[in-house]
């Protein structure tokens, strides 16, 4: 894994001796997304997330009333115009009287709030935890807009002050990664294939595009070396966990997968304050903060979940996880195609899936809790279920990282 | 239905003002850290090696291109100024390919800008 010299937070050695303390497995009782895409039906994101919660609650086998505990996750006021949406979705659910709480980090928004409920559940501090991840980031405001307004997920002072687009700012991470790691953009193209072929069998997914490596050759330039075919939309959409302490676990849940280790972790805002501005190193450490807890090392992971807002952005991240020291190697070999050793991203990613940026992180763990229990999309349900899967969230430049593992549970 | 929203904000530098007075005149005001001598432009507030013990320095403003972009975005670069031991994300004005060192340029406008201009005299080898 990437190393990183001077690592403030938790170390590993009190995270495998805190987990001790705590009272309760968590479990992925109930998973759902609404499907991700640019609506015109005239619903909002109170409609979304109400479809997404009372799915997951079916799948959970528990009543609105099991629940102790909201967590809302959703990026910007800007999108949804709503300050306090978690209250908002409280009544809305009709919770009302519930505990809600609305978590915010960039990107990583919707992990951390699946962070927030774990540690809820493994305190003791509630039996059942709900978590939304909602955002309408296509259909409330102008793409210019949109993209305005995640300008500011940069450090305004400093990065902000150049005018850098997001994509210009992944750009530059990207060719300083592939320097060393010799990844080319004939890798771009590969990665970017395999994602969208993933998320055309995906029925809810945004982007199920069939095009080919001249089709991505022929889109605009964007911010070299990525062209638009190389970029992430940006989407509508929910999606939503319901997450048990072991202790009340419905007895009809047993084959539900249990969390097995969280992490999270910083970076520092500006890029060139980076010793490698090509290494996502908060998602490193997150990783081996979530390994640690889960007590296994990256190698145990069979199924990942990676974000992907740009198609150089996955090949990043899976050095970073440490799922791989030859990112360009390990494609063309299909280590990470849906027969390979790791399949990654078979819900399309947030490159063929899309990105409705609150969902996102919700959408990773409840796709990859559905996945190793087998009730994932028939074109895309592994036979052979692995023990364990990631997924990886985080906000900025890998500003904020959040890695969620996930362990397949006893009856699966 | 549709909705307009227009905000004025009133943004105030804090620490930072003499790095975003700097950027007005094109001056590029970075901090050094009295402990380990590391000198980060933009600055910060803390010092990678974990002090807080840092003072403000002048550096020349010229600046060598690492990694550049360009598209329909703009174009951008992460830099190393002359002087600083961290780099330097940028906007690029009028860049040839072939042009490698630039200058910090004043800011126009009313928001402060990291943006270099192109130095056009023969470049070192
Ligand atoms: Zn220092």
């Amino acid at each position: 894994m990437v190393p990183m010299a001077c690592v403030f937070g938790q170390s590993l050695e009190f995270i495998s001796e805190s987990l001790k303390m705590s009272r309760h497995d968590a479990i992925i009782t109930g998973a759902a997304l609404t499907p991700y895409n640019r609506r015109k039906d005239g619903t909002g994101f109170r409609d979304w997330s109400t479809d997404a919660f009372f799915d997951a609650l079916a799948m959970a086998e528990i009543a609105v009333s099991d629940i102790d505990a909201l967590f809302v996750a959703s990026e910007s006021d800007f999108f949804s115009m709503q300050l306090n949406p978690a209250s908002v979705l409280a009544t809305e659910l009709g919770m009302t009287g519930v505990s809600a709480t609305r978590c915010e980090g960039g990107g990583a928004s919707g992990q951390l709030a699946v962070h927030a409920a774990v540690n809820a559940v493994r305190s003791g501090s509630a039996r059942h935890v709900a978590v939304i991840g909602v955002d309408p980031s296509a259909s409330s405001l102008s793409g210019d807009a949109v993209r305005a307004l995640y300008g500011f997920s940069f450090d305004v002072w400093t990065d902000g002050f150049t005018g850098a687009t997001s994509s210009a700012l992944y750009a530059l991470s990207y060719q300083a990664f592939a320097q060393p790691y010799g990844t080319t953009d004939d890798d771009l193209t590969r990665i970017t294939l395999q994602t969208r072929s993933h998320a055309q069998k995906n029925p809810g997914a945004h982007l199920p595009l069939d095009s080919t490596a001249q089709d991505i050759a022929n889109s605009p330039m964007i911010a070299s070396p990525y062209r638009r075919l190389h970029c992430s939309p940006l989407s509508d959409g929910a999606a939503a966990l319901i997450i048990s302490g072991q202790a009340y676990l419905p007895q009809t849940r047993r084959s539900a997968p249990r969390v097995g280790g969280i992490g999270a972790a910083t970076d520092h805002m500006h890029l060139g304050a980076r010793p490698a501005p090509g290494d996502f190193v908060a998602k490193s450490v997150s990783m081996q903060r979530a390994c640690a807890q889960a007590g296994i090392t990256s190698d145990a992971i069979g199924l990942a979940e990676i974000y992907d807002p740009y198609a150089g952005a996955a090949l990043q991240g899976l050095v970073a996880l440490g799922l791989s020291d030859d990112p360009a190697r390990d494609l063309r070999s299909g280590v990470f195609g849906p027969m390979g050793r790791c399949p990654v991203n078979l819900s399309g990613g947030l490159m063929g899936q899309g990105a409705p940026v609150g969902a996102t992180g919700v959408g990773q763990t409840a796709t990859m809790a559905m996945l190793l229990e087998g009730r994932y999309h028939p074109d895309l349900q592994p036979h052979t279920l692995p023990r364990y899967g990631v997924a990886d969230t985080h906000g900025g430049l890998c500003t904020t990282a959040a890695v969620t593992i996930l362990e397949r549970g006893a009856g699966a | 239905m549709q909705y307009k929203l227009t905000l004025d904000y009133t943004l105030a530098p804090g620490w930072m003002r003499p790095y975003v007075d700097g950027l007005k005149t094109g001056q590029a005001l970075a901090r050094h850290c009295t402990a380990c001598k590391e000198t980060s432009f933009p600055p910060m507030r803390v010092c990678r090696c974990g002090d807080t013990q840092l003072d403000w320095v002048v550096l020349s403003g010229r600046a060598q291109v690492l990694f550049r972009t360009e598209g329909i975005d703009g174009a951008f670069a992460l830099v190393q100024f002359d002087g600083a031991d961290t780099r330097s994300v940028v906007s690029l004005d009028r860049f040839m390919p072939n042009t490698h060192h630039g200058h910090l340029a004043p800011s126009t406008g009313d928001v402060p800008r990291l943006c270099l201009h192109p130095i056009t005299e023969a470049e070192p080898t």
